[in-house]
């Protein structure tokens, strides 16, 4: 068992963390990217959809007090349930990690997208209509991007989800760095379970916080001047 | 009929150039019931509203004044009843494009955070695809009328400026379109008194160049009769218990409603409508030399208020800086009691 004298990370007889990153490096790499990659679209789609069902709720005290309490309720399923029932309906495959993901990021985005539609000041939406705005138009230029803020403030809680719930999917196909932990699982006290773990912990991190930079930025880019002043 | 409003409407000013002037507003037997409640929102209103008129809807709150406003650009639907704007049905056009057309300024402002102040002025030209020069010139011409310097204000964002300075954007974006009628609800309310009499004055002035159609919402009585030509005075029943002009309704109210809410010192209010020029000045003496001076357009209210101030019976008239006559305490009581007979003259007839 090689030790490589620096850091000591070994769990049972396997390699040091190190050793094993070194060893398994490109795997990781794909893995990784694989695993970025899912979420991004999951949110992407998520947030399309978000915004729409919003759009179509959120005049609708009845519908978008439904809608808020569909989420809240979600909220409360275990995501690894929800795998559970996909199964038998789509099959293992990735198609079936996908509106899971979906689903979760949905609920963050689209609170905030209905409670950042109904926040926008009535006397705004007077003077709009007033001066002959028609309604896409109101939504468009003033509602959308009064509401944006809160907007992306969802969407950034959604990520975070989207990156944790991908890696539960490891359970129903075999994409992302989920797979570590459930091969770890799955062979508890072998060689290398420990790293594998750890690996999944460390870089399912590292996403989530690239991601969170990322919002940042698009938060600095994409908020109207006029709001942040 | 008293002819002081003639200060306000007879100088058909220079300058109003390629600007549209306004047109007349006709409602005829409005109504607007909400589906559900009693007594009408809006009860059977008819009145005729001239061109390039300021037109003064006052109330107390729930008397339907602010509804009453805005059916004429459909905000709200009337429930019956038929209003034109220069003989043309409103029901009969599309209401986003009849909005486009009628200048819409609210109290609590309405600008658009996001945008910048050009932005914001230049949204309904842009919405009517005007060309991009000469929106750019508009939003300019338009800051410069509400006395907002364009090359300083045209890219800062509504939170950078005051209130006031919001409202007078507010003013140049309900004007940018040059449209020939102008809904005004409460524009001053939400101003300092100081700041708001400003407002008042220049938009007096801005008005007196232009002769838009306005129809002006207010709770204010004084607002009512600084502003307005005529004075629509609207009762609990949402009914019209008085149209005059202010000189009417301050010298004979219609009924104890108007006559309650016109409040006390009404005789003190009627001589806020009646300038200095309508009095015949007297010479100046060497006597004078040491009285207070009062400028030739101040109100007799205003003259009444120095001389008490002062404990003076005499005051000097100046114009432009130059003494042209001077004008006695004798001299307004004339004045007074020649409204008074006028006034009842008017009530006998």
């Amino acid at each position: 068992m090689g030790n490589g004298g620096d850091v000591q990370l070994a769990f049972g007889d396997g390699l040091s963390f190190r050793q094993w990153v070194d060893a398994y490096q490109d795997d990781l790499i794909f893995y990784t990217r694989q695993h970025a990659l899912l979420a991004f679209y999951c949110i992407l789609a998520a947030a399309v959809l978000a915004v729409l069902l919003a759009v179509l709720v959120y005049r609708s005290s009845r519908l978008s007090g439904l809608a808020i309490n569909a989420v809240s309720v979600g909220f409360t399923l275990p995501s690894i349930a929800l795998f559970g029932i996909v199964i038998p309906v789509l099959g293992r495959n990735i198609g079936s990690v996908f509106p899971v993901v979906v689903l979760y990021s949905l609920l963050p985005a689209l609170r905030n997208a209905i409670v950042g539609l109904q926040s926008v000041d009535p006397a705004m939406l007077d003077a709009a209509r007033g001066m002959g705005m028609s309604r896409f138009r109101m939504l468009w230029q003033i509602e959308l991007p009064l509401a944006w803020p809160v907007i992306l403030a969802g969407l950034r809680v959604s990520a975070q989800l989207a990156v944790g719930i991908v890696a539960i999917g490891a359970i129903v196909y075999d994409v992302g760095l989920g797979q570590y932990a459930f091969s770890a699982l799955a062979n508890l006290g072998s060689a290398n379970t420990g790293n594998e773990a750890l690996a999944c912990v460390l870089f399912v991190a590292a996403i989530g916080i690239a991601f969170d930079l990322a919002f940042m930025l698009v938060r600095r880019f994409t908020t109207p001047r006029g709001l942040r002043v | 009929m008293s002819d002081s409003t003639d200060v306000a409407t007879t100088p058909k000013a220079a300058g109003s150039g390629s600007d549209a002037a306004g047109v007349p507003i006709v409602l005829d037997h409005v109504s607007k019931r909400y589906p559900g409640t009693k007594s009408a929102a809006v009860d059977d209103i008819s009145m005729e509203i001239p061109a390039g008129e300021i037109v003064i809807l006052v109330g107390p709150s729930g008397c339907g004044k602010t509804t009453t406003m805005r059916m004429i650009n459909r905000l709200i639907e009337p429930t019956s009843g038929t209003i034109t704007i220069d003989g043309e049905d409103v029901l009969s056009l599309d209401d986003v494009k009849l909005r486009r057309e009628i200048g819409y300024v609210i109290q609590q402002i309405g600008l658009f955070p996001h945008l910048s102040i050009a932005q914001n002025v230049s949204l309904v030209p842009r919405m009517l695809k005007w060309k991009k020069q000469r929106t750019n010139d508009r939003v300019d011409e338009m800051l410069s009328l509400v006395g907002l310097e364009p090359a300083e204000y045209r890219h800062r964002y509504p939170r950078q400026l005051s209130g006031g300075q919001q409202q007078r954007v507010g003013v140049a974006r309900a004007l940018a379109a040059d449209p020939p009628v102008m809904l005004m609800d409460e524009p001053f309310g939400a101003v300092d008194p100081i700041n708001r009499a400003r407002l008042q004055e220049e938009f007096l002035a801005v008005q007196d160049k232009l002769r838009k159609t306005i129809v002006f919402v207010t709770h204010d009585f004084d607002e009512a009769v600084k502003m307005g030509d005529r004075i629509a005075v609207l009762d609990q029943g949402s009914k019209i218990a008085q149209y005059a002009t202010p000189e009417e309704i301050l010298s004979s109210p219609a009924n104890a409603f108007v006559e309650g809410f016109v409040g006390h010192g009404a005789t003190l209010k009627r001589l806020q409508l009646e300038r200095l020029e309508t009095v015949d000045l007297r010479p100046v003496t060497d006597a004078d030399s040491a009285a207070p001076r009062v400028p030739i357009k101040a109100t007799l209210h205003d003259v009444l208020d120095e001389m008490i101030a002062k404990a003076q019976e005499s005051l000097v008239v100046v114009k432009d800086g130059k003494p042209i006559g001077s004008v006695a305490l004798d001299d307004v009581l004339a004045r007074v009691r020649e409204l008074r007979a006028e006034a009842e003259a008017r009530e006998g007839a």
